[in-house]
């Protein structure tokens, strides 16, 4: 069945070609068939007047959690993908963590297959070392083949120098990226906060900023090393920031990620203990996150992740210190973000780059812009509706969010994934 | 300052940090527990101030004495005291602490004291069950009864604790008794000095409204008090420092050392003490020094005065 539908009078938005403006298009076969104010809406079998409302391309998640199948209650693809849609997702990617190290080949070609019947572009990244347990290496070649994105490490940094030359080099050959997250191991080791002043005081397990920056270092001189894509995975502080500016000037593939955590909250917010905000990384200083926006500005991060973490309500249910880290982040990321742009920290067009073509373009993905011959891939939003977040009122299936009770301002009034409307509430 | 000018009451209904409590509120327990301290001395210990009232001692890490402290402190006020020891209980069996939480506030006690290696696990009881509670130490954050019954013992004996000169040495970082101390000991505006190997000192300590040393007969210079601390194994990974041996010689407290003290410095410790580690021998059980059994003795009577006075605000909700 092939329709052609119109969206016209909006604010279009498009980090890609750098334009913001009055716009709409015309999408045929769910691909942008015409852009402008002007467009032949004689062929169109459905215009849709967007007046008010902001079109840009739906949004690009590289990373987000299911839980495992079968899970009671537990979060599925079903559930996770109408939390991406309500989010204004039109693309995510599941990242590997210990409940799911997705670190078997066995099985990856189908599960990729069943993942992209979801109308939501469902994709996987795979496990780079087996269970995630940082010592052997996971079959990455076989899962690359049956559609991984790419490799991921977890929540665990490789604590060992020589497994992570050897995943470098390993990755280079299938050209994939692989992440990791920044942290060098035995100084992080239990940490659930930053160490600072506060954490100081609580007496709570602290890891210190550098220990990002010595992490950066070492895999940036393996990456180099071994011709390996390192893909910074959740940089957290301004010494992470400094060492990535540092390494940048040589001659090697890097890319860095940012949660949205850490550009919109910080430590201040975990200050009444409260268990909804223990993350991993912890959350850090004002000045952290005042760091990471500038570098979302300058260019610096290619990708703003949700690392959306879906967990049963007994993982919150104890101290700060013992609860399991994580926190839902799909259906909130966007209204976080336009706080953002609101609070005039930010632009609209630099906020939704690292949300759009920034991570695209780190998979080589054709989607994530408004530009003819891409697939129609788009979000309508209104970029000023005031609403408050209430877990109750979730598509997830579970209700841990760091921003429960927030007031936020702009919302997703209809996401579009290849021309077709796949939320419009 | 008394309490007949204010017209004040204790206000609170928890003890969790010592940050809550104001100088009254300080000096509103100190008297109470002068009363008791008076009265434990007598044959006559019992009251009855808290009959009726069940005080739940819930221990997720192993206690002697704090925890026969409280017991004794609630017993002798007239409440049903019932001990759970938690580190072998539904809590080893996967049960989270919410589900634990409120299972033992539907058995409803009034008072739940609360030991927990976790940082803020009381604050997180008394907000799932609503149920006051008394902080007998969380994780390395804060321990404020140990806080409250140190202050005490020093005021017995001078009257007044603000002004004085007190070291605490010994390990401060992995210290929840450190950490309420010297929340305290700031509130009553006495003189703050902190002693230990940089490893075993907080990362921002230098903010902490105290003067901190790395040598200890510097440290010690002038000191109305000393307060030794014993180093937590439990709570550390890896090596903090060489050995005990090298320990002892350079922070172990001895008679020799505390000459540069004042001369009438009196030598505490929250116990459990390691004889040869952090004090000599022969200065713990020194009479003319020491007042680490002092500790002990008001530690009762100063958990008394905070179980009646909770208990107390307890019994005006009630009727209110």
């Amino acid at each position: 069945m092939s329709t052609t539908r119109a969206i016209i009078n909006a604010r279009l938005v498009d980090p890609a070609s750098g334009q913001d403006g009055p716009g709409g298009v015309l999408i045929e076969d769910g691909i942008i068939a015409q852009i402008g104010t002007e467009l032949d809406l004689d062929a169109a079998d459905e215009v849709i007047d967007a007046r008010g409302c902001i079109l840009a391309p739906a949004l690009i998640d590289l990373r987000c959690a299911k839980e495992p199948a079968l899970t009671p209650d537990g979060e599925t693809v079903d559930t996770l993908c109408a939390s991406a849609m309500s989010g204004g997702f039109g693309t995510i990617v599941l990242a590997p963590n210990t409940r799911s190290p997705l670190d078997k080949a066995d099985g990856f070609a189908g599960m990729s297959r069943g993942l992209a019947q979801r109308g939501v572009r469902v994709l996987s990244a795979c496990g780079a070392t087996q269970a995630l347990a940082g010592e052997q290496m996971a079959e990455i070649g076989l899962m690359v083949r049956g559609g991984a994105v790419y490799a991921g490490c977890g929540d665990r940094p490789i604590a060992d120098t020589r497994l992570m030359r050897r995943l470098l080099s390993y990755t280079s050959q299938f050209d994939v990226w692989l992440s990791c997250r920044p942290a060098d191991a035995s100084l992080s080791a239990d940490a659930v906060a930053l160490e600072s002043d506060w954490s100081a005081r609580v007496g709570i397990p602290s890891e210190p900023a550098v220990s990002e920056r010595i992490a950066i270092e070492r895999d940036a001189a393996l990456a180099e090393l071994s011709g390996g894509k390192l893909m910074i995975d959740r940089l957290s502080t301004a010494a992470g920031l400094d060492a990535l500016r540092h390494v940048r000037g040589r001659d090697l593939e890097i890319a860095a990620t940012v949660a949205i955590a850490h550009l919109t909250l910080n430590e201040v917010d975990a200050g009444g203990l409260d268990s909804a905000f223990r993350m991993d990384p912890p959350l850090r200083s004002e000045a952290d996150r005042q760091a990471l926006v500038e570098a979302v500005i300058s260019g610096e991060i290619d990708a703003v992740v949700s690392d959306h973490r879906p967990t049963p309500y007994d993982d919150k249910g104890e101290p700060f210190a013992l609860a399991v880290a994580g926190t839902l982040s799909q259906e909130t990321l966007l209204g976080a973000m336009l706080g953002l742009v609101h609070d005039d920290e930010i632009s609209l067009l630099d906020a939704l780059r690292v949300l759009t073509c920034g991570p695209a373009d780190l998979l080589g993905l054709p989607q994530g812009r408004i530009t003819v011959g891409a697939p129609a891939d788009l979000i309508l939003i209104d970029g000023d509706k005031p609403w408050v977040c209430q877990p109750d009122g979730f598509a997830s299936a579970r209700g841990n969010s760091a921003w429960s009770g927030r007031r936020f301002q702009g919302r997703v009034l209809q996401t579009i994934v290849a021309g077709d409307t796949l939320y419009n509430p | 300052m008394s309490r007949a000018e204010f017209s004040y009451d204790f206000p609170h209904r928890h003890l969790v940090s010592v940050a809550d409590l104001n100088p009254v509120d300080i000096q509103i327990i100190f008297e109470r527990a002068a009363h008791y301290l008076a009265a434990n001395r007598t044959p006559d210990k019992r009251s009855d101030v808290l009959r009726g009232l069940t005080v739940l001692n819930l221990f997720f890490e192993a206690s002697t004495r704090t925890q026969g402290s409280f017991e004794m402190a609630g017993k002798r006020l007239g409440a049903d005291v019932v001990n759970f020891a938690m580190a072998n209980s539904s809590a080893s069996k996967g049960e989270s602490l919410s589900d634990t939480a409120r299972t033992l506030a539907a058995m409803k006690p009034d008072i739940m004291v609360v030991r927990h290696p976790a940082t803020g696990a009381p604050q997180f009881l008394a907000e799932r069950t609503g149920l006051s509670v008394v902080n007998a130490g969380d994780g390395m954050h804060e321990h404020p009864t140990q806080a409250l019954l140190d202050s005490f013992t020093l005021s017995q004996r001078w009257g007044e604790v603000g002004g004085r000169r007190i070291l605490i040495v010994g390990d401060i970082l992995h210290s929840r008794v450190a950490r309420s101390n010297i929340g305290l000991l700031n509130i009553l505006g006495a003189e703050i000095r902190l002693c230990a190997p940089p490893t075993l000192l907080p990362s921002d300590v230098d903010q902490w409204g105290c003067d901190v040393f790395h040598d200890l007969d510097e440290a010690l210079k002038g000191c109305d008090a000393v307060m030794a601390l014993r180093q937590q194994r439990e709570r550390m990974t890896g090596g903090f420092v060489p050995s005990e041996r090298e320990f002892f010689h350079l922070f172990g407290l001895t008679h020799e050392r505390l000459e540069a003290a004042s001369p009438d410095v009196l030598v505490m410790h929250p116990g459990p003490m390691n004889r040869g580690v952090e004090i000599h021998t022969r200065l713990a059980d020194d009479p003319e020094r020491s007042v680490i059994l002092d500790q002990v003795e008001s530690g009762v009577a100063v958990r008394m005065a905070i179980l009646e006075l909770i208990g107390a605000n307890i019994r005006k909700e009630a009727a209110a």
